[in-house]
């Protein structure tokens, strides 16, 4: 079961770790990242992040999104990261079970804008944002639990 | 204008300067509140205020990039008007929860004001002048301090006589209403913090600490003494690893035979620049002037061209951000990357950013839980609890509680990032060291949350049963059987309401009603 999925490109972090994971009750946090599941030192990095209790699973994006619609992965309860707008939308088309993204963090680059403190994003994100909205994802903005949600709708 | 606001306003401008002091807790209202009491001539005063208000700000902290009320501009105020009108701990809060809210916007918008000139820090990397970014990323940090100190001075200078005349005029019945509603307020700070380690695994240990403080009457510092050896025993941690770790990282360096070498004191003050790493924080780059500042040593070592230098500025000008505490060893472990880049052309330049973004955000995770989980909560936790009693050794306990730890960590990891480099890290990964790590800490912060309850809030109710004779007070009869019952209840009232998505400004209200309404028909006292 899914219980949040968040774009943060910072994967997992501080806010991931220490605020997320313990909000939400969940004991396994997927990572979906092409580049990060054949990187052995990310792979690494992450894995002592990874809070105490829970499993931590890197998988390319086509891995992870098998082993969302697997019957055997109901049983966990799952925080999904992604790293960008563009993976979202590639795992939302192929997972049924994502009714809803969290946008976390997306660092500032060259053509985006901040929309809000911690997240930017260019033209060809806005145009995903907007088909994910046209099909009916909730798409809502909060660095930690505790923050209210702000709608990417809204901000754009 | 007075001396002593001049001093007030000084106390806040260093507690304003805490992101260029290591993020040391200086900021917290239980440092700041005893030295406003100390100007105005009532240190005690303030160390109970100082403490009052730490345990309604408890939950309240600073993970990534979301920042929290501006607990220094409201404790400050809000210790220094209770303590001139001589109205005590309940009106410190009353006003320093709405102050603190009105400042952090003012904040937010000197945040707009630091993504405009990270332009100019561009322009200096650019010429490979590090000496213009050093100065710019001092200069903006400054202005918060300044600006804020200026705030208060005005505040204090305008407003402490309407206010004292103001405050003159709250009824008794009002403070006595504020005074327990501001006994429930901590209530708050423990459910926020229980939302964050609470669950069910380690619920056991919550309790323990509970029962130990509530049946026991145990202090603070020995249930955290206690949580260390439980944490030990449960995580079968044995001081023997580090060595097994040296063995390993030692002979890492040697092939090389470097040209151009760094010396201990180039490390030593990559270490002591770390201190101003959150300066000049900003929401487009996060801490990236306060990494390029604290590089800096070891970029003047090794690139003598202005083209080698431009190139290491800019490098170390892109965005970062991670925990301050755990900052160095990415630190260290760049300097000798920048060092092996400066001897061998065939170097990767690339590689360093690669490692440096590819640790910022796990090595947060595991230093911000460690920091703000466990040694904040154990540090709060004892030093409110002195504190709260007038005992001046809370706050000094506090600092160091936390900060021994925080420093001593610091300044070797910088030395065994540099040393030691990845290789480090992988050994922790290797021998599943941070697992252990991360789950010692947490029983042993939990414990030190399940204390607080029992320790911290003094909420009785004074509700008798029975005629005048056989009077019986319900509050002796839980003494007995249930001691801290009515705080436990509330923090888990409230942990429910926190684990359901309210809003933390409703819980506030609501606490303060329920608290107000309770003392008024004398349901709590």
């Amino acid at each position: 079961m899914i219980k949040l999925t968040r774009i943060d490109d910072r994967l997992v972090h501080g806010q991931v770790a220490f605020t997320w994971t313990p909000a939400l009750g969940v004991n396994c946090l997927l990572i979906a990242n092409d580049k990060v599941a054949k990187d052995e030192f990310l792979k690494m990095a992450l894995g002592l992040a990874k809070p105490a209790g829970t499993k931590l699973l890197i998988k390319s994006l086509a891995d992870a999104a098998a082993f969302l619609n697997d019957e055997k992965s109901r049983n966990l309860k799952i925080l999904l990261i992604i790293n960008s707008v563009k993976d979202a939308y590639a795992l939302v088309n192929e997972v049924s079970e994502i009714k809803s993204v969290n946008f976390g963090g997306i660092r500032l680059k060259d053509g985006a804008k901040l929309i809000s403190k911690a997240v930017a994003i260019d033209d060809e994100d806005i145009t995903l944002v907007r088909e994910l909205l046209d099909k009916g994802i909730e798409l809502e903005l909060r660095q930690v639990p505790t923050d209210t949600k702000q709608m990417v709708g809204s901000l754009i | 204008m007075s001396l002593s606001y001049i001093l007030i306003a000084l106390i806040a401008m260093f507690g304003h300067s805490e992101d260029f002091l290591g993020t040391t807790l200086l900021s917290r209202p239980l440092v700041l509140g005893p030295l406003v009491g100390l100007v105005l001539g009532d240190p005690e005063q303030g160390v109970i205020i100082g403490a009052t208000l730490e345990l309604i700000f408890m939950g309240n902290i600073k993970v990534g990039a979301a920042i929290p009320p501006d607990v220094i501009t409201g404790g400050v105020l809000g210790t220094a008007f209770a303590i001139i009108s001589g109205k005590g701990p309940a009106i410190a809060l009353a006003i320093a929860v709405p102050v603190s809210i009105l400042a952090e916007m003012l904040i937010s918008s000197l945040f707009v004001f630091r993504a405009v000139i990270n332009k100019k820090f561009n322009q200096y990397a650019d010429e490979g002048d590090f000496n213009g970014i050093q100065r710019l990323h001092i200069l903006s940090g400054i202005i918060r301090p300044i600006l804020m100190g200026i705030i208060i001075l005005l505040a204090l200078q305008l407003g402490a006589t309407v206010m004292k005349d103001f405050l003159a005029l709250i009824p008794a019945w009002v403070q006595t209403g504020l005074q327990v509603a501001g006994n429930m307020l901590p209530a708050l700070g423990f459910a926020l913090l229980m939302n964050l380690m609470f669950n069910k695994t380690v619920a056991p240990y919550f309790f323990l600490g509970f029962m130990l403080a509530a049946y026991l009457k145990l202090p603070v510092i020995a249930i955290g003494g206690l949580g260390i050896i439980i944490a030990l025993i449960v995580t079968q941690v044995t001081p023997k690893t580090d060595d097994d770790d040296d063995d390993d990282f030692s002979e890492s360096k040697e092939e090389a035979k470097p040209l151009k070498k760094l010396n201990n004191k180039d490390i030593r003050n990559v270490f002591l620049r770390s201190m101003a790493l959150e300066a000049n924080f900003n929401f487009e780059t996060w801490q990236n002037t306060g990494y390029a500042f604290s590089i800096i040593p070891v970029l003047k070592r090794l690139y003598t061209t202005k083209e080698a230098m431009a190139a290491a500025l800019k490098r170390h000008l892109q965005l970062f951000n991670t925990s301050p505490y755990g900052s160095t060893l990415i630190l260290g472990i760049t300097a000798a990357m920048e060092e092996q880049n400066s001897n061998d052309p065939g170097f990767d330049a690339e590689s360093i950013s690669t490692v440096k973004l590819g640790l910022m955000g796990p090595l947060a995770g595991v230093f911000d839980s460690l920091f703000w989980g466990t040694f904040k909560v154990i540090a709060a936790g004892v030093g409110t609890s002195l504190a709260i009693k007038g005992n001046i050794m809370g706050p000094v306990l506090f600092l160091l509680i936390f900060n021994v730890p925080h420093l001593v960590l610091r300044y070797n990891l910088t030395f065994i990032g540099y040393r030691a480099g990845t290789k480090f890290l992988q050994n922790l990964a290797k021998n599943n060291v941070m697992d252990r790590l991360t789950k010692g800490a947490s029983i042993l912060g939990l414990m030190v949350v399940g204390a607080m309850p029992a320790t911290l809030m003094s909420i009785r109710t004074p509700i008798s049963i029975g005629s005048d004779k056989s009077e019986i007070t319900i509050q002796s009869v839980l003494d007995q059987v249930v001691p801290a019952i009515i705080p436990l209840g509330l923090t888990f009232l409230v942990y429910y309401f926190v684990k359901n998505g309210a809003k933390t400004t409703h819980l506030l209200l609501g606490l303060l009603a329920l608290g107000f309404i309770g003392s008024m028909i004398h349901l709590f006292a």
